[in-house]
């Protein structure tokens, strides 16, 4: 007897054929269904899905949303947008099944009847499209809705299940704008859904080159020696872009870089570079690991907070050559905001590991390039033989985005009679190595939603954890007393001087990128 | 790598002795414009007269997605002559995400005489090293194999299509890999072909709910195209073996039967048609019906299933290709054991 056929819950016939955790036949739910995220995100992910054959048969989907339309109205919008937006070309005869399985359901978010109405159409397209009651409900409407949502789908019971199927929930950032917010958001969606139901979708975590980093760790053994404090001199994580706010300003204006960036998406990759080797694979051995290095994280005094923290703004510069505005200048922008559009930050985890190591962070908008990528840099050689008068340091680069890879900078003699040492790149590139386009972050995330694999959604202990640390900078700042100042720099360049001061005084550098 | 433009041309013929030599010629003349990527060793060895060419054309297209260091091996067993004549080339492509040139290089060999004896010196003494050493034989196998070659190779691939006598080509495949103390892993483009299709039908019993129809199956209609019949029956060999059927005495050489564990008897049909390969498989479990066809555009699998008073729900999932290309691109994109082809075919070896 074969291997999978031991097994009762395991499909024989999945045997060899695929890998990953098989997702579930179901419908998805998406609140928010007439927005941007589902036009250029989520419908464009699931149509990719279904192209690739890797959408379980019998998905449908039900569109969620205030406006009034018909099905046709809505799958045609839905089409329009996944022309434009998709990362393969959109086929007609895919797109004609993959539409019939779109459906349109018109309601309030506060109308209870409206969810009752969703309950009886669930029930019929499971007996029709045999779904088995498996719902997978998207919350991608504005936060402000979420605890209407949540109330209303527990009161027409959508989150219960019946035996052996499932109902989930998928939460878009921001969780939250501090810790009490998003303790009170975890307190309303596990008044409706436990938190194995619960998936808190980050898109980084979702990305080929993120989840590339344990792999980059834990399978090969020649880093797990040298990953610590007695080789690693300093860690950079820089995500910078080169967009400004553009149609997010209302949003911008109250949360900022560092409710925006660092809580969740820079916070989430310096785990996957800090934490511990799991026991196993499973979701909750990683995100075991994962809140341990938040959990470890240096809390700053208000003191702190000035010498370890920088916030930036941009003012008016040039992009590619472009001239734009200043932030204050922008739609919907206060003429006087003091919000910041960079920031920059030197941390510490207190752990055994990396004790003394700094973690040096940069986000901004507005930057003469978009990219996203970690640095370790090892600590140098000691200064006998070549090494003399030699400032170079080992670094091994992650690419996060764009041009995703790995690269590793080491020394070299160059030829000749003297001994002239020089730093050369050894390069890995995803887009020479491998010539398959990476997934999009949310043809994954989805996809690991339906098969209930949880690994790359963040869990609540994690979002409050890096809350808790994000709080007090926020307070720091927001100190009407000896609150440290706003600093700016020109569109286009890398931030305030007062970022490379960060580094400056203890003899480092940003990378250059 | 200006001097040698992408054509499907046999590129630059090389001294033997020089080969390493004139390939770094070769890169230090792009001056760094192109990249050279490389993640296997594939070496390609067939008889047949022209397969040079025709093999270069297909390396051509084949490291448009997977970089390789390519060997390609064209042979003349039946020459009274040895001989021996070797060129280099390249086949370059702008990446996905920029302009820079992505470059796999070729090395060729046309090989006259006793060639199986000198294949493992020209492999071996151009490998690209540290990196696993894939062999796609489109040959017929042939005794004596060579011991020193297979404890090389770490995938041997290879058509099961195109053999005439499938038992005795199977058991020299399986000699080689215990020459390699089972190392080596048998890749069956044949059993790729079926890729699609088995994904296309294991789907519908994903959900545990369905589990208990396994036992309830009692019909299997396979149509394959004339020429296909051997991929119908690792189809069916594929099935017998996961789901613990045994083969029964053949009614026909189109009507098997197997028996399953509960001694229920599964009549299987072959019907040989013109179309795709494996055109369309249809499976009966009590009141409903699995089916899996290829749509008209060729590229697509219709799938769905059938129950009396329920609403027939079409799905469109991609059908994969048959040519050389698609078939190796997806064996050198999948990896992977391939242990459940190997309880396939041992499930059908009579038939087969």
């Amino acid at each position: 007897m074969n291997r999978a056929a031991d097994q009762p819950d395991l499909n024989p016939l999945r045997e060899g054929i695929s890998a990953r955790a098989v997702p579930q036949p179901c419908t998805i739910v998406i609140f928010g269904a007439t927005g941007d995220l589902t036009h250029r995100k989520l419908i464009p992910a699931l149509y990719n899905l279904a192209a690739d054959g890797d959408l379980p048969p019998a998905v449908t989907i039900v569109g969620f949303a205030r406006r009034e339309k018909s099905d046709s109205q809505f799958r045609k919008e839905l089409e329009n947008a996944t022309r434009k937006f998709s990362r393969q070309i959109v086929r007609d005869d895919i797109w004609k099944t993959f539409g019939e399985s779109i459906f349109y359901h018109r309601s309030e978010f506060e109308d209870e009847a409206g969810y009752n109405a969703l309950a009886k159409r669930l029930d019929k397209i499971d007996k029709e499209s045999g779904t088995r009651g498996n719902r997978l409900f998207y919350l991608a409407a504005g936060p402000d809705q979420f605890e209407s949502i949540l109330k209303h789908l527990k009161a027409a019971a959508l989150n219960e299940t019946c035996k052996g199927s499932w109902a989930r929930v998928i939460v878009e950032k921001p969780f939250g704008t501090d810790l009490a917010s998003a303790r009170e958001l975890n307190h309303v969606v596990r008044n409706s859904f436990t938190e194995e139901q619960t998936y808190r979708i980050d898109h980084f975590l979702g990305k080929e080159t993120a989840q590339n980093i344990l792999v980059m760790r834990f399978a090969n053994a020649i880093f797990a020696p040298l990953w610590n404090t007695h080789y690693v001199d300093s860690v950079q994580i820089t995500a910078a872009e080169t967009l400004g706010v553009e149609s997010r300003a209302g949003f911008y204006e109250r949360a900022g870089a560092l409710r925006d960036m660092v809580q969740n998406h820079l916070l989430q990759l310096l785990c996957l570079v800090a934490m511990e080797p799991p026991t196993d694979l499973s979701a909750d051995s990683i995100r075991d690991e994962k809140v341990k290095v938040i959990r470890s994280l240096r809390r700053l005094s208000r003191n702190e907070v000035a010498a370890n923290i920088v916030r930036g703004q941009y003012t008016e510069g040039a992009i590619h050559g472009d001239p734009v505005v200043g932030y204050r200048e922008e739609q919907n922008v206060k003429p006087d905001s003091q919000t910041e559009t960079f920031v920059a930050l030197r941390l510490f985890i207190d752990n055994w590991r990396w004790a003394d190591v700094p973690i040096y962070m940069r986000v901004g908008k507005r930057l003469p390039k978009s990219a996203t990528d970690i640095s370790v840099h090892f600590k140098k050689a000691p200064a006998v033989l070549f090494n003399r008068g030699m400032t170079d340091q080992n670094v091994l680069v992650i690419r996060i985005q764009p041009d995703e890879g790995i690269s590793l900078r080491i020394h070299a003699k160059v030829p000749g009679a003297s001994f002239r040492i020089e730093p050369v790149k050894m390069d890995f590139h995803y887009g020479t190595s491998f010539g398959k386009a990476s997934p999009e972050a949310y043809e994954r995330l989805l996809l690991d939603a339906m098969s209930g694999d949880a690994t790359l959604f963040a869990r609540r202990d994690e979002v409050e954890e890096a809350w808790a640390f994000i709080d007090p900078i926020e307070e720091a700042w927001h100190a009407k007393k000896d609150a440290p100042g706003l600093f700016f720099y020109p569109a286009g360049s890398w931030g305030p001087e007062e970022a490379d001061d960060l580094l400056a005084r203890h003899g480092r550098a940003w990378r250059r990128l | 790598m200006p001097a040698v433009p992408e054509t499907y041309s046999l590129g630059l013929p090389v001294e033997l002795g020089k080969i390493d030599k004139e390939l770094k010629k070769l890169w230090a003349q792009s001056e760094g414009a192109m990249t050279r990527a490389t993640l296997v060793n594939l070496a390609v060895y067939n008889e047949e007269p022209g397969s040079l060419e025709k093999n270069t054309q297909l390396i051509a297209r084949i490291t448009e997605n997977h970089a390789c260091r390519a060997i390609v091996i064209g042979a003349d067993c039946q020459a009274h002559e040895g001989r021996v004549e070797a060129w280099i080339s390249a086949h370059c492509h702008v990446s996905g995400a920029g302009t820079k040139q992505i470059c796999s290089e070729q090395i060729s060999f046309r090989l006259e005489g006793p060639c199986t004896k000198l294949l493992p010196s020209i492999v071996f003494s151009h490998l690209d090293s540290d990196l696993p050493f894939y062999l796609w034989w489109q040959s017929e196998f042939r005794e004596p194999m060579d011991p020193q070659l297979w404890a090389w190779v770490d995938r041997l691939i290879y058509d099961s299509q195109t053999w005439k006598d499938f038992s005795a080509q199977m058991r020299l495949v399986e000699c080689a890999q215990q020459e390699a103390k089972q190392r080596i892993v048998l890749c069956d483009l044949n059993w790729t072909r079926l890729d699609k299709i088995r994904l296309a039908l294991a789907q519908f019993f994903d959900h545990p709910a369905s589990h208990h129809r396994f036992a309830k199956i009692d019909k299997l209609r396979i149509d394959f195209a004339p020429g296909f019949r051997s991929a119908a029956l690792l189809f069916a060999g594929w099935l017998g073996a996961q789901l613990n059927w045994r083969a029964d005495k053949a009614k026909s050489s189109h009507e098997l039967r197997f028996v399953s564990p509960s001694a229920r008897k599964i009549d299987i049909e072959l019907r040989e048609r013109d179309g795709q390969p494996v055109h369309e498989v249809a499976l009966t479990t009590g009141d409903i019906e699995f089916r899996v066809t290829h749509a008209k555009s060729g590229d697509l699998l219709e799938v769905s299933r059938t129950k009396t008073g329920e609403r027939r729900v079409p799905q469109l999932m991609p059908a994969g290709k048959s040519d050389p290309v698609s078939l190796m691109s997806e064996e050198l994109m999948r990896g992977g054991l391939h242990h459940v082809y190997l309880h396939a075919v041992n499930s059908v070896r009579e038939l087969l």
